[in-house]
């Protein structure tokens, strides 16, 4: 059994897809109880009865349309006229637009593609140091995990079996923490520099509304429906993408029909990929519970920790760990099982762990080795990968401060839920 | 068959399978779009609703799993533990990743070989889904997905092997 273990991990780390990882330990699993291996199809085929799936691909779509119109401009434009007049402005702006656009393209990438060319030229424009700037970018490629209607929370609410409309309301302030903490270290960098201050406009501002219009109402479609409770999750999903499709293929005609297919095929790529692993994941989670492996983690654990502080701190070192090597969708679908019934011994209710976990995990975008975002920053903006990690580090020791903020304060994200 | 000619053919295969892919993606997602909006305009003007409506949806999900992910790997885009081709040499890397494919095309056979076992128990017990259908047709995508992605990683590897090894034949089928 451990040679096997070894063996798959050896095969992960060579790069193995990470689905096929998981099928097999699954069916090593079953093998190893000596239960049929039909049950690894059985509890794939479970996938179907999962509810609110069905957000994931409509969420991921009405993104990736999102990020091929002119939206990302326009939302720069506004955010611009709304916070450039202050002291270390376009950083702000950056910060701001990138976790809303996070937000709503589920962190996959995209953020640092569509919204990191117009931003990274423009804070470079303004006299920002370089290195600043490539470390600002890269870091905000992730920022919005925590607001919804995000993947990765929506991942994690099907997973855990915990309401989604709660996740959204706990990740709120969590998320603006990251943000403010953020903002602070950006004011405090733009003191030195000489950048040029944009003098508020109110013309300007009402020339970006303008411009918008037709956006400005989205974000309070969608979570002002799911906040209310007036729609599901996955209904609020789908209402976003007719709406964003009327808005930016049948009115502002910015996609083009012929455009579809690609931008169909690019986002549902993403999504069989992430789904996939869902799936197979629900097997090998089944064997981890038919094997008992939550309880033997627990009597392990309990016998060395006792108390819920050292618990949440050797949670976020493992997280931390985990980030650096495995993707934030592979995680969630593969430890959030695992930790569950673990937490809730410790007193870490669910969707704390959830806020924690998604936190913690957006750190693992900026760390190297594997870290996703700055892979795609070196190669967007054509930096050596050495360079794009020192210059994120300042901005991943005020994340890591955050995150633990986040952790030890439970009741920052339990306030808007209770 | 010519070397030349064969490339051809492979070439059309991957079109055609392409626009098979893109097609039933468009279908099921607008599918599934349709059917959810639908259903809240059916129920918040008009106060009624279609029972099966959410299952529908749910069994879309599953289709649109299924074919995301076969057209995931044929633009090789599952995702991978990717630490070693930032360290390794580019035909280390291509040796490593001939193995490993080989290793996924090897699971996803035997998982859609169970898959096609449990179709088997479907039509025997004649499990039903949307109010009395039979469920086989709605879930045999799985088993087929299985396959083909097997399929795909066969082909993946067999293509690095080519550009490791075989850049004779490259050139021949070139010319």
């Amino acid at each position: 059994m451990i040679v096997f273990t070894l063996l798959l991990v050896l095969l992960a780390v060579l790069g193995a897809p990470l689905f096929a990882i998981i099928a097999a330990s699954a069916m090593i699993g079953f093998l190893s109880i000596e239960e049929d291996l039909i049950n690894v199809a059985i509890e794939f085929m479970r996938m179907e009865q999962l509810q609110f799936l069905s957000a994931i691909p409509f969420f991921t779509f009405a993104g990736y349309l999102l990020s091929e119109s002119n939206a990302p401009q326009r939302l720069v434009r506004m955010t611009q006229a709304v916070l450039g007049w202050m002291p270390g402005g376009l950083a702000l702006v950056c910060l701001v637009t990138c976790a809303f656009f996070t937000a709503f393209t589920g962190a996959s990438g995209v953020t640092i593609i569509a919204l990191g060319a117009i931003l990274y030229p423009a804070l470079a424009q303004d006299g920002y140091p370089d290195k600043f700037n490539l470390g600002l970018v890269t870091t905000s490629g992730s920022l919005g995990l925590l607001f919804a209607p995000s993947l990765p929370l929506i991942l994690y609410g099907v997973v855990a079996e915990v309401s989604i409309d709660d996740l959204f309301k706990a990740g709120l302030l969590p998320g603006l923490l990251m943000i403010a903490m953020l903002s602070i270290w950006c004011i405090w960098v733009s003191r030195k520099s000489r950048q040029v201050l944009t003098p508020y406009s109110t013309r300007e501002l009402l020339a970006a509304i303008r411009e918008s219009i037709w956006e400005i109402p989205l974000p309070f479609v969608v979570l002002g429906s799911v906040y209310s409770g007036f729609l599901a999750v996955s209904e609020a999903a789908a209402v976003t993408v007719v709406y964003v499709f009327v808005v930016e293929v049948l009115i502002l005609r910015e996609v083009k029909f012929t455009e579809l297919p690609r931008i169909v095929r690019e986002s549902m790529l993403l999504v069989g990929a992430i789904l996939l692993i869902l799936g197979l994941s629900l097997a090998s989670t089944n064997y981890t519970i038919l094997a008992g492996v939550p309880q033997t983690l627990f009597e392990m654990l309990s016998s060395v920790v006792t108390s819920q502080t050292t618990f949440l701190i050797l949670l976020l070192l493992f997280l931390l760990a985990l980030g650096a090597i495995l993707d934030i969708f592979s995680a969630i679908v593969l430890v959030v099982p695992l930790l569950l019934p673990v937490a809730e011994l410790y007193d870490v209710s669910t969707i704390h762990l959830g806020i924690i976990f998604l936190a913690a995990m957006q750190l693992g975008y900026m760390t190297p080795p594997v870290g996703l975002n700055l892979f795609i920053a070196s190669y967007r903006f054509e930096k050596p990968i050495m360079q794009v990690y020192s210059a994120t580090f300042p901005f991943l020791v005020i994340l890591m401060a955050s995150v633990i903020l986040i952790a030890f304060w439970p009741s920052l994200s339990l306030w808007l839920v209770e | 068959m010519s070397q030349a000619k064969l490339a051809a053919l492979f070439a059309r295969l991957d079109n055609a399978g392409r626009i098979a892919e893109n097609t039933l993606l468009i279908l099921v997602l607008g599918g599934m779009v349709a059917v959810a909006f639908l259903q809240i305009i059916l129920r918040e003007v008009f106060s009624t609703g279609v029972i099966w409506a959410n299952e529908l949806v749910r069994i879309l999900v599953l289709w649109l799993a299924i074919v995301g992910a076969v057209a995931a790997a044929r633009d090789n885009r599952h995702i991978r533990i990717d630490l070693l081709s930032h360290l390794l040499s580019d035909k280390l890397v291509k040796g490593i990743r001939i193995v490993v494919d080989l290793f996924a095309a090897a699971v996803s056979g035997i998982v859609a070989v169970y898959l096609w076992r449990y179709i088997q128990v479907e039509v025997e017990l004649e499990f039903t889904v949307l109010d009395g259908l039979p469920a086989f047709p709605a879930h045999v995508i799985a088993p087929i997905g299985f396959v083909l992605l097997s399929y795909r990683f066969l082909i993946l590897a067999i293509k690095q092997l080519i550009e490791l090894f075989g850049s004779n034949a490259a050139e021949e089928s070139a010319t």
